[in-house]
């Protein structure tokens, strides 16, 4: 591939910015290139990337979900408290039961978009306030604290699938959630490519009505993006509380923004049809270095909020105003 | 004239304002007859009154942006920006000694110039861009709210002139004057759209901008204008929060989101876009202001709210689109029906 067609890519964009920035904030702070600091990045960001993979399939249909964040911390919440009410304590029952009641909350989302024909927006801001509302007004609002947190959520987030030695002794490691996020990544674009359904995603997202009277059936492709993406909120969920060892069914809700951004970044249109997985990682990269790294930039954490925005802004911008003054270049050139 | 519109109000030329109006006497109904000592109260109907104006303007706003088949998810931070910028002059010339007068004119003026500003930004990234108005008021919206937490570094700012709280806490003859306020809002937007080339327009670009464009509509004047008014009435929004709390703190009112977008909806707007009326939408804010009483009468938790709204809007969205299904399907009929006729009538 020539530097040329390199350029038309939104890929190259991204992976420049990241780039340059990383260079500024070594620069500013050696600290931010060593193998650890890549390592806790990897680790943090996880589970916005996975959550991103689920936004990204849906935006590729050429919908929007704002309601994966409430699934994740329904799955997670629910998930905790049965194992401590049951007093099991498995890490594999914590991730069936999160990602069953992911499944089955991205199949109401499904109903109403699929069979209703309700706007993906207007739904999942509407599901995503009755399944948070209901969770809190049923399971309950109370923390769980590191202390009655079952052993095994614990024990799994401490788990390393590469431990390397400081010069003092000390060791640090490479996260099993980098592992899982690889999995799932391999999977989704395994699905995407070589399957049916996954074509389908593309297919409905290009065009719903050519993609029907191809043959594709829309409802099962829709049903699959939704429980797809339910399940991926369900695992990252599970993966968040091992994480911080502490269970608050407030959090999360209202960092679906911080996802969508990152997808967008990467290229995906909401218009459907188009984006890559790559994108999307590079979106969840720029976007995660962006909120860990405000301070050490010398700016206090009031800014996050403002420089997502922006981030979100210029991305948009930049990706839309591509396609605009594209299309009127075409547009010329066949009038001539 | 005057008459005339009113006729038109009663008659219900609209047939979903007919439903709404029922469903509206029917949910005063039971909760009168459910707690006649608490409901139908003067002092319950007037802090009724007084509670939702503020959250009424910024359903207005929604309302504009959907008739042209928009989206404006960043009111609230719209608001919330205002609100700061206003809060700031406001608390400044209390401690100041600066003449109450003086400090709520300025304070007015930063509330239109930051929204019109707002407004801009938003209509900018739409009609020049071409970013899809969800996308482009998704990151405005973290834009004005992180702009909001950065000024005030995420405190409260409170303390204003005795003077400015009457806006939102004052009583015109028994009527809070926030409620008057709505009111002259809400019947300046239904001139906007009924009688203006700027809201024809409008209904002309939510119903399909290719054709509005191809008839010599200037889409993107209209879309900038659109958002401009949109962004203004959730400025104007602000005037009501700030007065009432006394206080402003960013964040606040995030939960009016989801709730415009539902009253919108609920009062007959489309969400595609070039339908919507202002009786419609007032009777869907009256219909949730009714039910948010009684449900706070009756105790419920914030929670329970939640889910309510979320389940409200996804029952009123499946609803509409049963009975769409439903008179779509009779034309058919009926049309398939009259060539039956012709047929007929032609062949003997």
């Amino acid at each position: 591939m020539n530097i040329k067609q390199l350029m038309k890519h939104n890929e190259t964009y991204i992976l420049l910015i990241i780039l340059i920035f990383s260079a500024a904030l070594t620069m500013i702070n050696p600290v931010f290139l060593t193998l650890e600091n890549m390592f806790d990045l990897l680790r943090s960001s996880s589970g916005t990337a996975i959550l991103a993979i689920g936004v990204f399939l849906v935006l590729l249909s050429g919908g929007i979900d704002v309601s994966c964040t409430a699934i994740a911390i329904a799955g997670q919440y629910i998930s905790v408290n049965v194992l401590i009410a049951t007093g099991i304590d498995s890490i594999a029952l914590a991730f069936l039961i999160s990602i069953l009641i992911g499944v089955s909350l991205g199949a109401i989302n499904a109903v109403f978009i699929s069979i209703f024909k309700l706007p993906t927006l207007i739904t999942t801001l509407g599901t995503s306030s009755l399944y948070h509302g209901l969770l809190l007004e049923v399971v309950g609002t109370k923390a769980v604290n590191a202390g009655d947190l079952p052993e095994s959520i614990k024990a799994f987030g401490k788990i390393e699938i590469l431990t390397l030695t400081r010069a003092d002794g000390s060791s640090y490691g490479l996260s099993i959630f980098f592992l899982i996020l690889v999995i799932l990544l391999l999977l989704t674009w395994f699905i995407l490519k070589f399957t049916m359904v996954g074509r389908g995603v593309y297919a409905i997202g290009g065009n719903a009505e050519a993609a029907k009277r191809t043959g594709y059936n829309s409802h099962k492709i829709q049903f699959f993006i939704y429980c797809y993406a339910g399940f991926l909120a369900g695992v990252m969920g599970v993966m968040h509380i091992s994480m911080i060892r502490y269970g608050n069914p407030n959090y999360l809700v209202g960092t679906e923004l911080s996802v969508i951004a990152a997808v967008v970044l990467g290229g995906a249109r909401i218009s459907g049809g188009t984006g890559t997985l790559t994108g999307t990682m590079l979106g969840v990269i720029l976007i995660t270095i962006l909120e860990k790294n405000l301070i050490l930039m010398g700016l206090s954490s009031y800014w996050q909020q403002f420089f997502i925005g922006v981030v979100i802004i210029l991305g948009v911008s930049i990706t839309y105003a591509q396609n605009k003054f594209q299309a009127r270049r075409n547009l010329s050139i066949g009038g001539a | 004239m005057k008459s005339a519109a009113m006729l038109r109000l009663v008659t219900f030329k609209n047939p979903k304002n007919k439903t709404l109006f029922i469903i509206m006497m029917a949910i005063v109904l039971v909760m009168a007859l459910a707690m006649p000592s608490k409901f139908l109260t003067s002092i319950n109907i007037q802090s009724m009154a007084s509670q939702f104006p503020e959250f009424g303007f910024l359903a207005l706003a929604m309302m504009l942006a959907m008739i042209t088949g928009g989206i404006d998810l960043s009111v609230v931070a719209v608001a919330n920006l205002t609100g700061v910028a206003a809060a700031k002059i406001l608390s400044a010339s209390v401690e100041n000694g600066t003449p109450a007068g003086t400090a709520m004119v300025m304070a007015v003026l930063a509330i239109l110039v930051v929204s019109a500003l707002a407004g801009l930004a938003n209509g900018s990234l739409i009609a020049f861009l071409g970013v899809p108005p969800i996308l482009a008021t998704l990151g405005t919206q973290g834009l004005f709210m992180g702009l909001s937490i950065v000024l005030t570094k995420g405190h409260s700012i409170s303390g204003f002139p005795e003077e400015f709280m009457v806006i939102g806490n004052g009583n015109f003859l028994g009527i809070p004057i926030s409620f008057i306020l709505f009111l002259a809002a809400a019947y300046l937007v239904s001139v906007l759209l009924n009688k203006t080339q700027q809201g024809f327009n409008m209904f002309m670009i939510g119903s399909s901008p290719v054709v509005s464009k191809f008839s010599g509509v200037n889409n993107t004047k209209v879309l900038i204008k659109t958002y401009m008014l949109t962004a203004l009435l959730a400025g104007l929004a602000s005037v009501i929060m700030i007065s009432r709390a006394n206080s402003m703190r960013p964040g606040y009112g995030t939960a009016y989101l989801l709730q415009a977008i539902l009253v919108v909806v609920l009062g007959g707007v489309d969400p595609d876009g070039g339908f919507g009326n202002i009786p419609g939408v007032i009777m869907a804010i009256f219909i949730l202001q009714i039910t948010q009483s009684g449900l706070n009468i009756l105790a419920f938790s914030p929670f329970f709210k939640k889910f309510m709204w979320g389940f409200a809007l996804l029952l009123v969205m499946v609803l509409n689109y049963l009975l769409q299904n439903r008179s779509s399907r009779r034309k058919i009929r009926l049309m398939s029906n009259d060539t039956k006729h012709t047929d007929t009538g032609e062949t003997v």
